[in-house]
Protein backbone atom coordinates (compact mmCIF):
# COMPACT_ATOMS: atom_id res chain seq x y z
CA UNK A 1 0.00 0.00 0.00
CA UNK A 2 1.26 3.43 -0.79
CA UNK A 3 0.67 6.57 1.18
CA UNK A 4 -0.95 9.32 -0.85
CA UNK A 5 2.17 11.41 -0.71
CA UNK A 6 4.55 8.73 -1.94
CA UNK A 7 5.63 8.57 -5.52
CA UNK A 8 4.29 5.55 -7.26
CA UNK A 9 7.04 3.10 -8.00
CA UNK A 10 7.16 0.89 -11.03
CA UNK A 11 8.46 -2.64 -10.93
CA UNK A 12 11.01 -3.44 -13.57
CA UNK A 13 12.09 -6.98 -14.38
CA UNK A 14 15.46 -7.69 -15.80
CA UNK A 15 15.65 -10.66 -18.07
CA UNK A 16 19.25 -11.64 -18.58
CA UNK A 17 20.11 -12.48 -22.10
CA UNK A 18 23.08 -13.67 -24.04
CA UNK A 19 26.29 -12.90 -22.31
CA UNK A 20 24.85 -10.31 -19.95
CA UNK A 21 25.51 -11.44 -16.41
CA UNK A 22 22.54 -12.30 -14.27
CA UNK A 23 21.91 -9.81 -11.54
CA UNK A 24 21.49 -11.04 -8.00
CA UNK A 25 18.31 -9.10 -7.93
CA UNK A 26 16.35 -9.37 -11.14
CA UNK A 27 13.48 -7.18 -10.03
CA UNK A 28 13.75 -3.63 -8.89
CA UNK A 29 11.51 -0.69 -8.23
CA UNK A 30 11.97 2.72 -9.67
CA UNK A 31 9.88 5.87 -9.18
CA UNK A 32 7.55 6.48 -12.09
CA UNK A 33 8.71 10.03 -12.34
CA UNK A 34 12.27 8.97 -13.10
CA UNK A 35 13.55 9.02 -16.61
CA UNK A 36 14.58 5.91 -18.40
CA UNK A 37 18.13 7.27 -18.36
CA UNK A 38 18.21 6.39 -14.68
CA UNK A 39 17.39 2.78 -15.45
CA UNK A 40 20.24 2.65 -17.93
CA UNK A 41 22.64 4.23 -15.44
CA UNK A 42 21.55 1.84 -12.72
CA UNK A 43 22.13 -1.16 -14.95
CA UNK A 44 25.42 0.19 -16.16
CA UNK A 45 26.66 0.36 -12.58
CA UNK A 46 25.22 -3.02 -11.59
CA UNK A 47 26.62 -4.78 -14.60
CA UNK A 48 29.87 -2.86 -14.66
CA UNK A 49 29.49 -1.98 -18.29
CA UNK A 50 30.02 1.31 -20.05
CA UNK A 51 27.77 0.73 -23.00
CA UNK A 52 24.49 -1.08 -22.73
CA UNK A 53 21.64 -1.65 -25.09
CA UNK A 54 18.49 -1.90 -23.08
CA UNK A 55 15.27 -3.01 -24.73
CA UNK A 56 11.84 -2.95 -23.15
CA UNK A 57 9.65 -5.99 -23.74
CA UNK A 58 12.07 -7.11 -26.45
CA UNK A 59 10.58 -4.44 -28.63
CA UNK A 60 12.42 -1.15 -28.65
CA UNK A 61 15.04 0.85 -26.86
CA UNK A 62 13.37 3.90 -25.35
CA UNK A 63 14.50 7.45 -25.58
CA UNK A 64 16.43 8.24 -22.36
CA UNK A 65 14.12 11.15 -21.56
CA UNK A 66 11.06 8.97 -21.40
CA UNK A 67 9.44 8.79 -18.03
CA UNK A 68 9.27 5.30 -16.58
CA UNK A 69 5.57 5.75 -15.84
CA UNK A 70 4.84 6.72 -19.43
CA UNK A 71 6.69 3.66 -20.64
CA UNK A 72 4.82 1.51 -18.18
CA UNK A 73 1.52 2.89 -19.43
CA UNK A 74 2.42 2.33 -23.06
CA UNK A 75 3.44 -1.23 -22.35
CA UNK A 76 0.48 -2.18 -20.22
CA UNK A 77 -2.53 -0.06 -21.09
CA UNK A 78 -3.24 -0.50 -24.71
CA UNK A 79 -3.05 -4.12 -25.54
CA UNK A 80 -2.78 -5.86 -22.21
CA UNK A 81 0.06 -7.89 -23.57
CA UNK A 82 2.31 -7.01 -20.73
CA UNK A 83 2.05 -6.73 -16.97
CA UNK A 84 4.95 -4.39 -16.60
CA UNK A 85 8.30 -3.36 -17.88
CA UNK A 86 10.61 -6.20 -18.66
CA UNK A 87 14.08 -5.36 -19.76
CA UNK A 88 16.42 -7.21 -21.99
CA UNK A 89 19.98 -6.11 -21.95
CA UNK A 90 22.64 -6.60 -24.57
CA UNK B 1 -4.13 40.72 -57.12
CA UNK B 2 -4.15 41.08 -53.34
CA UNK B 3 -5.41 37.51 -53.02
CA UNK B 4 -2.50 36.28 -55.07
CA UNK B 5 -0.06 38.09 -52.80
CA UNK B 6 -1.82 36.73 -49.73
CA UNK B 7 -1.54 33.24 -51.06
CA UNK B 8 2.09 33.71 -51.89
CA UNK B 9 2.73 34.88 -48.36
CA UNK B 10 0.89 31.87 -47.06
CA UNK B 11 3.11 29.66 -49.18
CA UNK B 12 6.14 31.44 -47.80
CA UNK B 13 4.92 30.82 -44.28
CA UNK B 14 4.77 27.16 -45.10
CA UNK B 15 8.35 27.28 -46.26
CA UNK B 16 9.49 28.74 -42.97
CA UNK B 17 7.57 26.11 -41.18
CA UNK B 18 9.24 23.40 -43.18
CA UNK B 19 12.81 24.24 -42.31
CA UNK B 20 14.69 26.24 -39.76
CA UNK B 21 17.28 28.73 -40.98
CA UNK B 22 20.28 28.32 -38.69
CA UNK B 23 23.16 30.66 -38.09
CA UNK B 24 25.76 28.47 -36.43
CA UNK B 25 28.57 30.10 -34.50
CA UNK B 26 31.75 28.36 -33.44
CA UNK B 27 32.25 28.66 -29.72
CA UNK B 28 34.90 31.25 -28.92
CA UNK B 29 36.98 28.76 -26.93
CA UNK B 30 37.69 26.90 -30.13
CA UNK B 31 38.50 29.80 -32.37
CA UNK B 32 42.21 29.82 -33.07
CA UNK B 33 42.34 32.21 -36.00
CA UNK B 34 42.03 35.92 -36.34
CA UNK B 35 39.63 37.16 -37.54
CA UNK B 36 37.23 34.54 -36.25
CA UNK B 37 35.35 32.57 -38.88
CA UNK B 38 31.92 33.82 -39.93
CA UNK B 39 28.96 31.75 -38.79
CA UNK B 40 27.71 28.95 -41.00
CA UNK B 41 24.30 29.54 -42.56
CA UNK B 42 22.30 26.37 -42.96
CA UNK B 43 18.68 25.63 -43.72
CA UNK B 44 17.90 22.69 -41.46
CA UNK B 45 14.92 20.43 -42.13
CA UNK B 46 12.45 20.46 -39.27
CA UNK B 47 12.17 16.71 -39.39
CA UNK B 48 15.95 16.26 -39.24
CA UNK B 49 18.46 16.21 -36.40
CA UNK B 50 21.34 18.54 -35.68
CA UNK B 51 24.17 15.96 -35.79
CA UNK B 52 23.20 15.21 -39.37
CA UNK B 53 24.25 18.73 -40.32
CA UNK B 54 27.83 18.13 -39.20
CA UNK B 55 29.08 17.22 -42.70
CA UNK B 56 27.92 20.68 -43.77
CA UNK B 57 29.25 22.50 -40.72
CA UNK B 58 32.62 20.89 -40.14
CA UNK B 59 34.29 21.95 -43.40
CA UNK B 60 33.23 25.49 -42.64
CA UNK B 61 35.21 25.61 -39.42
CA UNK B 62 37.88 22.95 -39.85
CA UNK B 63 40.69 25.38 -40.55
CA UNK B 64 40.13 27.22 -37.28
CA UNK B 65 39.73 24.29 -34.92
CA UNK B 66 42.41 23.44 -32.39
CA UNK B 67 44.14 20.08 -32.90
CA UNK B 68 42.56 17.09 -31.23
CA UNK B 69 39.58 14.79 -31.35
CA UNK B 70 36.21 16.27 -32.19
CA UNK B 71 33.22 15.66 -29.96
CA UNK B 72 30.53 17.76 -31.54
CA UNK B 73 27.61 19.24 -29.69
CA UNK B 74 25.27 22.21 -30.06
CA UNK B 75 24.04 24.74 -27.60
CA UNK B 76 21.49 27.56 -27.52
CA UNK B 77 22.14 30.33 -25.02
CA UNK B 78 24.09 28.01 -22.80
CA UNK B 79 21.67 25.10 -22.99
CA UNK B 80 23.18 21.99 -24.58
CA UNK B 81 20.81 20.73 -27.24
CA UNK B 82 19.58 17.15 -27.05
CA UNK B 83 20.61 15.66 -30.32
CA UNK B 84 17.81 13.09 -30.55
CA UNK B 85 15.09 15.73 -30.59
CA UNK B 86 14.16 16.80 -34.14
CA UNK B 87 15.50 20.23 -35.10
CA UNK B 88 12.04 21.69 -35.63
CA UNK B 89 10.93 20.56 -32.21
CA UNK B 90 13.99 22.06 -30.56
CA UNK B 91 13.31 25.36 -32.28
CA UNK B 92 9.64 25.36 -31.34
CA UNK B 93 10.46 24.45 -27.80
CA UNK B 94 13.33 26.77 -27.08
CA UNK B 95 12.51 29.82 -29.13
CA UNK B 96 9.31 31.23 -27.68
CA UNK B 97 9.51 34.14 -30.05
CA UNK B 98 10.78 32.52 -33.23
CA UNK B 99 14.20 33.80 -34.07
CA UNK B 100 15.13 33.84 -37.73
CA UNK B 101 17.79 32.82 -38.36
CA UNK B 102 18.12 30.76 -35.20
CA UNK B 103 21.48 31.52 -33.67
CA UNK B 104 23.01 28.45 -32.12
CA UNK B 105 26.56 27.59 -31.14
CA UNK B 106 28.55 24.56 -32.16
CA UNK B 107 31.27 23.03 -30.00
CA UNK B 108 33.90 20.59 -31.13
CA UNK B 109 35.34 19.96 -27.67
CA UNK B 110 34.26 19.54 -24.10
CA UNK B 111 31.24 17.32 -24.56
CA UNK B 112 28.91 17.82 -21.57
CA UNK B 113 28.52 14.18 -20.64
CA UNK B 114 26.59 15.07 -17.51
CA UNK B 115 23.84 16.67 -19.58
CA UNK B 116 23.92 14.96 -22.95
CA UNK B 117 24.09 11.28 -23.71
CA UNK B 118 26.91 10.39 -26.10
CA UNK B 119 26.49 10.83 -29.82
CA UNK B 120 28.72 9.08 -32.32
CA UNK B 121 27.35 10.92 -35.31
CA UNK B 122 24.95 9.51 -37.85
CA UNK B 123 24.81 6.01 -36.36
CA UNK B 124 23.61 7.26 -33.01
CA UNK B 125 20.92 9.39 -34.61
CA UNK B 126 19.82 6.51 -36.81
CA UNK B 127 19.57 4.21 -33.77
CA UNK B 128 17.47 6.72 -31.92
CA UNK B 129 15.23 7.27 -34.91
CA UNK B 130 14.60 3.59 -35.57
CA UNK B 131 13.76 3.00 -31.95
CA UNK B 132 11.31 5.87 -31.97
CA UNK B 133 9.71 4.34 -34.99
CA UNK B 134 9.52 1.00 -33.21
CA UNK B 135 7.98 2.65 -30.22
CA UNK B 136 5.41 4.34 -32.43
CA UNK B 137 4.63 1.00 -34.00
CA UNK B 138 4.31 -0.53 -30.54
CA UNK B 139 1.92 2.19 -29.47
CA UNK B 140 -0.23 1.75 -32.55
CA UNK B 141 -0.11 -2.01 -32.86
CA UNK B 142 1.07 -3.42 -29.59
CA UNK B 143 4.16 -4.78 -31.28
CA UNK B 144 6.99 -3.70 -33.55
CA UNK B 145 6.59 -6.45 -36.09
CA UNK B 146 6.02 -4.10 -38.98
CA UNK B 147 9.23 -2.22 -38.30
CA UNK B 148 11.20 -5.34 -37.46
CA UNK B 149 10.04 -6.95 -40.68
CA UNK B 150 11.33 -4.10 -42.75
CA UNK B 151 14.25 -5.33 -44.71
CA UNK B 152 17.60 -3.79 -43.98
CA UNK B 153 17.44 -1.90 -47.24
CA UNK B 154 13.96 -0.58 -46.46
CA UNK B 155 15.08 0.59 -43.04
CA UNK B 156 18.04 2.31 -44.61
CA UNK B 157 15.87 3.91 -47.22
CA UNK B 158 13.53 5.18 -44.54
CA UNK B 159 16.49 6.51 -42.66
CA UNK B 160 17.85 8.25 -45.71
CA UNK B 161 14.57 10.02 -46.21
CA UNK B 162 15.32 11.84 -42.97
CA UNK B 163 18.93 12.42 -43.92
CA UNK B 164 18.62 13.54 -47.50
CA UNK B 165 15.11 14.81 -47.61
CA UNK B 166 14.11 11.71 -49.53
CA UNK B 167 10.44 11.05 -48.96
CA UNK B 168 8.76 7.68 -49.45
CA UNK B 169 5.81 8.21 -51.75
CA UNK B 170 3.01 5.95 -52.90
CA UNK B 171 1.48 7.38 -56.01
CA UNK B 172 -1.88 6.12 -57.27
CA UNK B 173 -2.64 7.26 -60.80
CA UNK B 174 -6.14 7.02 -62.15
CA UNK B 175 -6.22 7.46 -65.90
CA UNK B 176 -9.27 8.64 -67.76
CA UNK B 177 -9.70 9.28 -71.44
CA UNK B 178 -12.99 11.09 -71.62
CA UNK B 179 -13.84 14.77 -71.48
CA UNK B 180 -16.07 15.85 -68.67
CA UNK B 181 -17.73 18.88 -67.20
CA UNK B 182 -18.46 17.57 -63.77
CA UNK B 183 -16.64 15.00 -61.73
CA UNK B 184 -19.96 13.25 -61.38
CA UNK B 185 -20.08 12.67 -65.10
CA UNK B 186 -17.00 10.53 -65.01
CA UNK B 187 -17.41 6.83 -65.18
CA UNK B 188 -16.68 4.92 -62.04
CA UNK B 189 -13.39 3.16 -61.56
CA UNK B 190 -14.48 -0.38 -62.25
CA UNK B 191 -11.18 -2.13 -62.37
CA UNK B 192 -7.81 -1.88 -60.71
CA UNK B 193 -6.39 -1.97 -64.22
CA UNK B 194 -7.31 1.69 -64.47
CA UNK B 195 -5.08 2.56 -61.53
CA UNK B 196 -1.32 2.48 -61.72
CA UNK B 197 0.62 2.31 -58.55
CA UNK B 198 4.04 3.86 -58.34
CA UNK B 199 6.31 3.53 -55.34
CA UNK B 200 9.00 6.10 -55.93
CA UNK B 201 10.75 8.20 -53.27
CA UNK B 202 11.05 11.91 -53.90
CA UNK B 203 14.22 13.80 -53.12
CA UNK B 204 13.81 17.27 -51.80
CA UNK B 205 16.70 19.36 -53.01
CA UNK B 206 17.40 21.87 -50.32
CA UNK B 207 19.52 24.25 -52.35
CA UNK B 208 17.99 26.89 -54.50
CA UNK B 209 14.37 27.80 -54.50
CA UNK B 210 11.60 26.08 -52.64
CA UNK B 211 10.80 22.54 -53.76
CA UNK B 212 7.11 22.55 -54.53
CA UNK B 213 4.44 19.95 -55.14
CA UNK B 214 4.79 20.85 -58.78
CA UNK B 215 8.48 19.94 -58.68
CA UNK B 216 7.64 16.69 -56.96
CA UNK B 217 4.97 15.76 -59.50
CA UNK B 218 7.38 16.56 -62.27
CA UNK B 219 9.87 14.09 -60.84
CA UNK B 220 7.21 11.43 -60.27
CA UNK B 221 5.42 11.74 -63.59
CA UNK B 222 7.84 13.38 -66.00
CA UNK B 223 5.84 12.05 -68.92
CA UNK B 224 2.99 14.41 -68.04
CA UNK B 225 5.16 17.46 -68.10
CA UNK B 226 6.49 19.00 -71.27
CA UNK B 227 10.11 20.12 -71.54
CA UNK B 228 9.04 23.68 -71.06
CA UNK B 229 8.74 24.34 -67.35
CA UNK B 230 5.57 25.93 -66.10
CA UNK B 231 6.27 29.60 -65.51
CA UNK B 232 4.07 32.01 -63.67
CA UNK B 233 3.38 33.89 -66.86
CA UNK B 234 2.02 30.78 -68.47
CA UNK B 235 -0.26 30.18 -65.52
CA UNK B 236 -1.57 33.71 -65.66
CA UNK B 237 -2.53 33.29 -69.28
CA UNK B 238 -5.27 30.82 -68.43
CA UNK B 239 -8.10 33.04 -69.52
CA UNK B 240 -11.63 33.26 -68.33
CA UNK B 241 -12.87 30.95 -71.04
CA UNK B 242 -10.79 28.15 -69.64
CA UNK B 243 -12.02 29.01 -66.19
CA UNK B 244 -15.55 28.20 -67.36
CA UNK B 245 -14.47 24.62 -67.84
CA UNK B 246 -13.55 24.22 -64.20
CA UNK B 247 -15.86 21.66 -62.65
CA UNK B 248 -18.50 23.01 -60.35
CA UNK B 249 -17.86 22.91 -56.67
CA UNK B 250 -17.49 19.46 -55.32
CA UNK B 251 -19.34 19.32 -52.04
CA UNK B 252 -16.63 17.24 -50.48
CA UNK B 253 -13.89 19.58 -51.59
CA UNK B 254 -12.83 22.23 -49.18
CA UNK B 255 -12.04 24.66 -51.93
CA UNK B 256 -14.78 26.88 -53.27
CA UNK B 257 -14.22 28.10 -56.77
CA UNK B 258 -15.82 31.48 -56.38
CA UNK B 259 -13.63 33.95 -58.09
CA UNK B 260 -13.06 31.88 -61.15
CA UNK B 261 -11.07 34.44 -63.02
CA UNK B 262 -8.70 35.02 -60.17
CA UNK B 263 -8.42 31.45 -58.97
CA UNK B 264 -8.18 29.96 -62.40
CA UNK B 265 -4.45 30.00 -62.52
CA UNK B 266 -4.23 28.36 -59.13
CA UNK B 267 -6.77 25.68 -59.84
CA UNK B 268 -5.66 22.23 -60.69
CA UNK B 269 -7.13 22.70 -64.15
CA UNK B 270 -4.22 24.97 -64.88
CA UNK B 271 -1.73 22.17 -64.66
CA UNK B 272 -2.38 21.05 -68.20
CA UNK B 273 1.07 21.24 -69.56
CA UNK B 274 1.74 18.65 -72.18
CA UNK B 275 -0.60 18.69 -75.11
CA UNK B 276 -1.13 14.97 -74.85
CA UNK B 277 -1.96 14.50 -71.20
CA UNK B 278 -3.21 16.56 -68.30
CA UNK B 279 -3.21 16.14 -64.59
CA UNK B 280 -6.76 16.79 -63.52
CA UNK B 281 -6.55 16.22 -59.82
CA UNK B 282 -4.01 15.75 -57.06
CA UNK B 283 -5.32 14.70 -53.70
CA UNK B 284 -3.41 14.01 -50.48
CA UNK B 285 -5.24 13.14 -47.25
CA UNK B 286 -8.40 14.41 -48.84
CA UNK B 287 -6.84 17.76 -49.56
CA UNK B 288 -6.26 19.14 -53.04
CA UNK B 289 -3.16 21.24 -52.50
CA UNK B 290 -2.06 23.93 -54.85
CA UNK B 291 0.87 23.08 -57.03
CA UNK B 292 3.02 25.79 -55.58
CA UNK B 293 2.70 24.44 -52.05
CA UNK B 294 6.12 23.57 -50.60
CA UNK B 295 6.50 19.85 -50.75
CA UNK B 296 8.08 19.81 -47.30
CA UNK B 297 4.83 21.14 -45.86
CA UNK B 298 3.02 18.13 -47.27
CA UNK B 299 5.65 15.84 -45.83
CA UNK B 300 5.49 17.48 -42.44
CA UNK B 301 1.73 17.44 -42.22
CA UNK B 302 0.23 14.80 -44.42
CA UNK B 303 2.33 11.67 -43.96
CA UNK B 304 0.53 8.49 -43.07
CA UNK B 305 1.62 6.59 -39.98
CA UNK B 306 3.52 4.25 -42.28
CA UNK B 307 5.70 7.22 -43.02
CA UNK B 308 4.61 7.31 -46.63
CA UNK B 309 3.02 10.20 -48.43
CA UNK B 310 0.08 8.74 -50.31
CA UNK B 311 -0.79 10.80 -53.38
CA UNK B 312 -3.83 10.22 -55.57
CA UNK B 313 -3.69 11.61 -59.06
CA UNK B 314 -6.23 11.69 -61.84
CA UNK B 315 -4.84 12.13 -65.33
CA UNK B 316 -6.57 12.56 -68.60
CA UNK B 317 -4.89 10.79 -71.48
CA UNK B 318 -5.76 10.94 -75.13
CA UNK B 319 -7.94 8.11 -76.49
Amino acid sequence: AESPTSVRKVVVHLRATGDAPILKQAKFKIPGTDKFAKVIDFLRRQLHRDTLFVYVNSAFSPNPDELVIDLYNILTSYFHTSKGISLVVF
Amino acid sequence: MRKAIQKRMEAKKYVWEGAIPLQIHLHESQVTTLPPPPPALILAPRIGYLPLLVPLIKPHFSSTLPPGVDTIWFEYRGLPLKWYIPTGVLFDLLCAEPERPWNITVHFRGYPGNVLIPCDGEDSVKWSFINSLKEAAYIINGNCKNVMNMSQSDQLELWHSVMNGRVPVRLYVWSISEDFDDWEDLSQVDSWEKISYINRPIEIHKEGKCFTLHDAMKSLLPEFFSDESLSDSKLARVDFEDAQKIPSEDVSSNKVVEDQGQNAYEHREACCISSSAEIKLIRIQGIEPKLEIPFSWLVNNLLNPDHFLHICVCVKVPQ
